[in-house]
């Protein structure tokens, strides 16, 4: 398999030289651009958008691709070892980019954000777009992570307010248990059991750490030690599904938003895509009327802000030989009106804080609530840290939700994966 | 034994008539095998040698599939294999997969077999049932015994239903009972293969062997063990090397089912699901690639064994030449 991979990486980098990206020289400008949505409102903001900035500029002409989202890596990357990469595409930061941008595959567009949209977007979102201080992406959605909960089950269950410390977290579960509504866990994919981890270590680390580890990636700090413990703690009180284990997180009625959907589990970890997910599987398709978010609860004696959020940024990058053209582009894509049209298409937070007051959704204005107020937000660890750590994280958390690995077996392989990569 | 014949009264026969044809050989003739092989050479060469050759080269790199790889750590990539648990793990899962599969498959398919070779009534609908199962897509039976088998699945819910509660496991991610449900679905999966082969094997067995023999006043059984099954040998000696193949390269049904991460934890995961997840999912493929290799080394050096020590009888006209 890998092989096969191999042989197209260079079958294409052979015969690839000649294909030039057309630069611009005064005349009529050409330009790829490579995004997700394949269907509905999320395809038609991309075609709209698009021909609004055609008509705004007749010099310029995009040619727009949808790309299923699970295909989209696997051919950005062999688009880009090819030499034949799309001028704009997707771009979802972290380890990933910065390996990009070792591979010199990336256009600098440090100077090229203009002060409108560092206005708009400000600092931090924007550094998420950023290696050694250097801008390669401009993001255009945040997407920080939390509980997603059914309003009517806590109700039910007599929680009366979503809980704010670990100890009332705790005592909801007991309640929501009970009721026979746990967590839902979609451990099959894994990611969502890390995410677990992930939310203990953003307590129990502090920002530094949590910094200085994407640089050394290695995990000795006595506060991994002590996420993973608390986790072990809350996970030995079986809070989750039955079988969560051979649980997916997306797929069908039987997945861990699927329970929620169906009111089969009352709450899920998660970012800030899932309402949508959500939706996805309710019984009518719509959005589950009842949907309420509160974020990860505090937990005592940890280093970390018990108010800093952890999450994503979808973003846009434009290609090293892109012309100069995408840059005045991604500065379109942050522009107020666009950014209202991202969120209504997306239903998911807009980057552009004007365009923010837009959301209406109260669950999503609850998200909007707990970033504003986190003193700072840090990027999902496995993006942070790059895909061969995620990757060892995610082993180890599974085993040690599984009752088959211990806490030093999540640091152990970790350690281990910085020899495969 | 045809190779030992020619070699002991070698001095004094004639040379084999085909050398000397060989030697004049046309230009007409030369173009025929090269338009007729040619296209399937360089087919064979760029998927499948030029990829493994690659594999071996990427292999002694550390590389992250961005760019040209750059990191050269020489056979640094093949020591990590060597000393990862993960790894030999999933070796031990592929040895037992492929023991089990032969010693589960074999004699239930021979038997099969033997039962659908007789005249009865609804054979043809029999054997269309057993063959299903191997008919149907990988994905799709993954999908449908992932489904069954959940902890709250249907399988569970029927044992309940039926009073048997102590029964209903947690069949896929309890790592006792992991690999069984695995070979289980294998069992259930390829047995129709093997039927099949035998069921063509046993159609190829002289029907006056077996009316000899009842004429001698042998009985069914001993028909079938004296007769049936020693000439029966090349089909089934063929069928485990196919069987140890595919036990080997065992990857879509484990992939399925568990998922990408729960394998290794639930004791399934195989040297390619190892492979796909340290390779591809971890983004590191020249790891990935040096494991590629290994898996290489390890299905050729067991088809060659297979070959040389079992399946040499059988083959042994066809490979070296004769007559």
């Amino acid at each position: 398999m890998a092989a096969v991979l191999a042989l197209s990486a260079l079958g294409i980098a052979a015969c690839g030289g000649g294909d030039d990206d057309d630069s611009s020289s005064g005349g009529t400008v050409t330009m790829e651009l490579w995004q997700n949505s394949t269907t509905g409102p999320g395809k038609a903001f991309w075609e709209k958008t698009v021909a609004d900035y055609q008509n705004a500029h007749p010099n310029v002409k995009i040619k727009l691709s949808s790309i299923q989202n699970e295909d989209l890596d696997g051919k950005l990357q062999t688009a880009l070892n090819s030499g034949s990469a799309p001028d704009i595409f997707l771009q979802r930061g972290g380890g990933k980019m910065a390996a990009m941008v070792e591979a010199d595959q990336l256009k600098d567009i440090t100077d090229s954000i203009s002060a409108e949209s560092k206005q708009a977007v400000g600092e931090a979102a924007l550094k998420t777009g950023q290696v050694d201080g250097k801008a390669y992406a401009v993001p255009v959605s945040i997407l920080p992570g939390g509980f997603w909960y059914s309003q009517d089950l806590f109700k039910k269950a007599g929680v009366s307010t979503p809980p704010a410390t670990l100890d009332d977290l705790n005592a909801a579960v007991t309640k929501l248990k009970a009721a026979g509504t746990p967590i839902a866990l979609g451990a099959k994919d894994a990611w969502p059991a890390a995410h677990w981890f992930y939310f203990f270590a953003l307590r129990a680390c502090s920002q530094a750490t949590l910094d200085a580890t994407a640089k050394s990636k290695t995990f000795d700090d006595p506060c991994w030690t002590k996420a993973g413990e608390q986790l072990k703690a809350f996970a030995d009180t079986k809070p989750f599904n039955e079988g969560f284990l051979t649980t997916s997180a997306q797929q069908g009625a039987g997945s861990s938003a699927g329970l929620l959907a169906n009111h089969k589990a009352s709450m899920e970890l998660m970012g800030s895509w899932d309402p949508g997910v959500i939706a996805s599987l309710t019984k009518d398709t719509k959005p589950l009327p009842d949907l309420g978010f509160f974020p990860f609860p505090a937990v005592p004696g940890g280093q970390g802000d018990p108010a800093a959020v952890m999450g994503g940024a979808d973003g846009y990058s434009c290609a090293k030989d892109a012309p100069k053209e995408c840059t005045d582009f991604l500065n379109y894509i942050l522009t107020k009106d666009v950014q209202v049209g991202f969120y209504k298409g997306f239903n998911s937070l807009p980057v552009n804080k004007e365009a923010q007051a837009a959301v209406t959704e109260p669950y999503l204005k609850a998200v909007l609530d707990a970033y504003n107020k986190a003193p700072y937000v840090s990027q999902w660890l496995d993006t942070l840290y790059g895909q061969n750590v995620g990757n060892a994280l995610n082993v180890g958390v599974v085993n040690l939700l599984a009752g088959k690995g211990d806490v030093a077996g999540i640091i152990q392989a970790v350690n281990d994966a910085a020899k495969k990569g | 034994m045809v190779a030992d014949q020619v070699r002991a009264g070698g001095g004094e026969q004639p040379p084999p008539p085909a050398r000397p044809r060989r030697r004049g050989i046309g230009w007409a003739q030369r173009l025929e095998i090269l338009a007729l092989s040619g296209p399937a050479i360089l087919v064979f060469c760029t998927f499948v040698i030029l990829p493994v050759l690659l594999a071996g080269y990427y292999g002694f790199y550390k590389w992250k599939g961005f760019g040209p790889p750059t990191n050269f750590v020489g056979l640094e990539n093949y020591r990590t294999i060597m000393q990862d648990q993960a790894f030999r793990e999933a070796l031990e899962h592929n040895g037992l997969i492929v023991v089990l599969s032969l010693v589960l498959q074999g004699p239930i398919a021979v038997g099969l077999a033997m039962l659908l070779n007789r005249k009865m009534r609804g054979r043809s609908v029999i054997r269309v049932l057993i063959f299903v199962p191997y008919v149907i897509a990988e994905v799709i039976v993954g999908t449908a015994w992932a489904l069954l088998l959940q902890t709250n699945g249907a399988v569970n819910d029927v044992l309940r239903s039926i009073g048997l509660t102590w029964l209903a496991q947690d069949w896929l991610a309890n790592p006792k009972l992991a690999i069984w449900t695995l070979l289980l679905i294998l069992t259930w999966k390829y047995i129709g293969f093997a039927v099949i082969l035998f069921l063509a094997g046993m159609q190829n067995i002289p029907e006056e062997l077996a009316e000899a023999a009842a004429v001698d006043g042998a009985s069914y059984w001993q028909t079938q063990r004296r007769i049936t099954l020693p000439l029966l040998g090349p089909t089934i000696r063929i069928w485990g090397f196919l069987s140890i193949i595919g036990a080997l390269q065992l990857f879509d049904l484990v992939y399925i089912i568990w998922g990408q991460y729960v394998a290794s934890t639930a004791g399934t995961s195989t040297m390619v699901t190892y492979l796909v997840n340290e390779g591809r999912n971890a983004g590191n493929y020249g790891y990935g690639s040096a494991v590629a290799v290994v898996l290489f080394i390890i299905s050729m050096v067991i088809a060659l064994v297979y070959q040389r020590f079992v399946l040499r009888r059988d083959t042994d006209g066809a490979l070296t030449g004769g007559r």
